[in-house]
């Protein structure tokens, strides 16, 4: 066994950590005391503190309260395939009635099972002997059926580590709209086309991916490196959930500068001065930031930045300082341009490329076709803009097992992405 | 020595993006002479449909603007890998941007990884990689062409990227990565005829803490050796999939439109003359009519860390293997 030195591979209180079971994911605070509601089950998540990542647990019923689970780290699971011993099976599946009532556990008989003691082998077991067709069943047939069944009673979590590839797998499987319909493959080429690496100063336009944009953005462009992330957005707060899951360390976290879209501009044209090094002192401000744009708050407010904007009322707010360290990188222009919108995109890229440096790439993503089809007539109606591209991927995964490899029944549709070269004219 | 950092002067030396038209992109040295292949130093003229280009004149442009031609104009631009992987000489099979993006994503590269690659082939991929993970990263790649492990160290130093990458010339299916990268790598990339072969030998060369592996493999019995190769091994998470672009040309379309109200009525002489056609205008984004349906089929998986390996065996339902270390 390894000595984990610096704790980082510890599961601490205050961790965001990603609980799977099976290919169900869901990100989780640990905390003192905490539950996690993952699907059908409750569960006390105390015992995974002090333990290590990628450990495996098994949901446990607590005693005395048969809807509440513990948790057990395992060193060994038993697989349902594997140790039940099948007697017999089906040639082909010419005997099995279509509607014949087959099961004949109820479904109150299964609760009772499971809530003595969750074990998805004994209750497949007991589904099986239970069952008027599943000895007529092909062997093919029977192995679906116990791992579907397994799938449904599985008791075992494993406690990962929250990344970008984790993270955009799993807020696209939830609900895509989350992403703004983002998928991996979107994300992975937004990335690259724009370039960003560990050094240049970024501009992000994000209407609200759970945080995913500019937690990406900042991941590639890493920590203890010069890159900068300016992330613009629509509300009062941005979406958060992906960025604080990361735990950039804070170094690389102060690197990524929030704002909202229509305050920094406003600062960027009405108050130069706040900005240009001559006068640092200045600031008659008094805007509002929260009369400026009553359109959303996006969810997940941040208690720290309240509280900032609550001490100190002479003092400027913190979010008039992160205007002011924003407007002075627009000020020397940016690397990149990435503009991931609900909105129509033509009038955001109208007003951020003038910010962007001849000889650099912008990104344009959308979940429709026509607003980027509208983005590139504006764009060759520029004379600045060069080698400007629509694409969208086609992706599908795959089931790879002996004898039945195939594509996965289900797949989906991404969005389409929208590149070009800014040129100095 | 134009791919570490942005540059906003082209130096003699550089390689630059010739960009004429979308489908006429090119790379070229800026710089005076070369060597022709007889030997003798002869001016660098590169011929485009719209001219000779004098290489040696573009010192001291700044990238990012418009340099004339005599039948015409382009641009000049810095490149990146990914205008790289469109311009590169050929010296393989290559990996193109969409894969490439999704391989750099999935193995989870920042700046400071360590990865290991192999083959090297000409280059395409590594670059990708050299960006995500510098500077304090590193790139190891290798490739059992001697020519080729050759040419590649050549082109990384030319480009700047020396410090970020080295080359190694060997047999990764018979010999590994060698001694000096167990328990290095954050992550391997495997683009081989035999990609099961190296994967064991991928595994002593990650992390006691883990990491993750990709394989690109265009054919179907490739990915089903590998994935057996990896469940075997103790491999999770194991996911195949595929993925392919497609670039839509943006038109404005004029579509003939058919009247048929007047059949209705009898003839009364107000029915549209058969010339005057009605148009109407739409705007479309067409798929081009054909494109490569197929690259590769990219099988991602992570190696859990030590201390749950053998749990990871055992749940992979594969017989319990007697020398793994
Ligand atoms: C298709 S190319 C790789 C292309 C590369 N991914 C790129 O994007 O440019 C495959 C390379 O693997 C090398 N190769 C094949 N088998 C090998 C082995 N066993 N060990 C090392 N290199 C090998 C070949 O020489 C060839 O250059």
């Amino acid at each position: 066994m390894e000595i984990d030195s610096d704790m980082s591979n510890t599961i601490k209180v205050g961790d965001f950590v990603v609980v799977q079971r099976q290919g169900y994911t869901k990100l989780h605070k640990v905390k003192a005391h905490s539950r996690l509601i993952l699907g059908s089950f409750n569960i006390e998540m105390d015992n995974v503190i002090g333990e290590k990542y990628y450990d495996t647990f098994q949901m446990k019923n607590m005693p005395g309260n048969r809807k509440l689970y513990t948790v057990e780290k395992v060193e060994q699971t038993n697989s349902a395939v594997e140790s039940l011993s099948i007697e017999q099976s089906g040639a082909d599946n010419r005997h099995i009635p279509n509607n014949a009532e087959s099961q004949g556990l109820t479904k109150d008989d299964i609760d009772k099972l499971k809530d003595e003691e969750l074990s998805s082998n004994i209750i497949v077991e007991q589904l099986i002997s239970n069952s008027k067709t599943f000895s007529l069943r092909t062997g093919y047939s029977q192995e679906k059926y116990i791992k579907k069944k397994e799938k449904k009673y599985f008791e075992y979590i494993q406690i990962k580590k929250p990344s970008i590839r984790i993270m955009g797998q799993m807020f696209y499987r939830q609900d895509p709209t989350k992403t703004l319909g983002i998928r991996i493959d979107d994300l992975s080429q937004i990335l690259t086309y724009a370039n960003i690496h560990q050094e240049g100063n970024h501009l992000l336009y994000d209407s609200g991916t759970s945080g995913l944009m500019p937690a990406a953005i900042t991941n590639s462009i890493g920590s203890q490196t010069t890159g900068c992330l300016i992330h613009m957005h629509p509300g009062n707060e941005c979406q958060k959930n992906g960025f604080v899951a990361m735990q950039f360390p804070i170094e690389q976290a102060e690197r990524c500068i929030n704002v909202n879209l229509y305050s920094v501009l406003r600062c960027y044209y009405q108050q130069k001065d706040s900005f240009s090094d001559s006068s640092e002192t200045k600031s008659d401000t008094n805007t509002d930031q929260n009369l400026e744009n009553g359109a959303k708050n996006n969810e997940e407010s941040e208690p720290t930045s309240k509280k900032a904007r609550l001490e100190e009322p002479n003092q400027k707010k913190s979010w008039q300082l992160d205007n002011e360290r924003a407007c002075k990188i627009l000020d020397q222009k940016v690397d990149s341009l990435i503009v991931t919108a609900k909105e129509h995109p033509v009038n955001i890229v109208k007003a951020l490329l003038p910010f962007l440096r001849g000889n650099r790439s912008l990104v344009v993503f959308s979940l429709l076709k026509e607003p980027l089809q509208d983005l590139y007539f504006y764009l060759k109606s520029r004379v600045d803009i060069v080698s400007i591209k629509l694409s969208n991927n086609f992706m599908r995964d795959y089931q790879v097992l002996p004898d039945r490899t195939h594509p996965e029944v289900n797949m989906n549709y991404g969005g389409y992405i929208l590149t070009g070269f800014k040129l100095i004219c | 020595m134009s791919f570490d950092g942005y540059k906003d002067e082209i130096n003699e030396g550089d390689t630059v993006i010739l960009y004429l038209t979308i489908t006429q992109v090119y790379s070229i040295k800026a710089q005076p002479k070369i060597v022709n292949k007889k030997g003798n130093e002869v001016e660098n003229v590169f011929q485009t449909p719209y001219g000779a280009l004098k290489c040696g004149e573009l010192i001291g442009k700044s990238y990012g603007t418009k340099i004339s031609l005599s039948k015409g104009w382009g641009y000049v631009l810095q490149p990146t890998p990914e205008l790289w992987t469109i311009t590169l000489p050929h010296r393989t099979q290559i990996i193109y941007t969409p894969d490439i993006s999704m391989i750099i994503l999935q193995l989870e590269l920042c700046p400071g990884s360590m990865v290991i690659e192999s083959g090297t082939g000409s280059g395409s991929l590594s670059h990708a990689l050299i960006r995500a993970v510098k500077p304090h990263g590193h790139v190891y790649t290798f490739d059992f062409h001697e020519v080729r492990a050759k040419t590649a160290t050549e082109e990384f130093k030319d480009h700047g990227l020396a410090s970020y990458v080295t080359v190694g010339h060997r047999d990764v299916c018979e010999d590994g990565f060698g001694e000096h990268m167990t328990g290095k790598a954050d992550a391997v990339f495997l683009d081989l005829p035999h990609p099961w072969l190296a994967i064991p030998h991928a595994l002593t060369s990650i992390k006691t803490t883990g990491g993750r592996l990709c394989s690109f493999s265009p054919c179907i019995e490739q990915v089903q050796k590998s994935c057996l190769m990896l469940l075997k091994l103790g491999f999770q998470d194991i996911q195949t999939l595929e993925v392919l672009q497609t670039q839509y040309s943006v038109q404005q379309r004029s579509i003939p439109v058919i009247n048929l109200d007047f059949v209705k009525a009898e003839k009364d002489g107000s029915e549209p003359e058969k010339k005057e056609r009605e148009m109407m205008k739409t705007v479309t984004g067409l798929p081009p009519a054909s494109s490569p349906g197929h690259t590769g089929y990219l099988t991602f998986a992570t190696l859990p860390p030590v201390w749950c390996r053998s749990l990871q065996i055992s749940l992979n339902e594969e017989d319990i293997l007697t020398s793994v270390d």
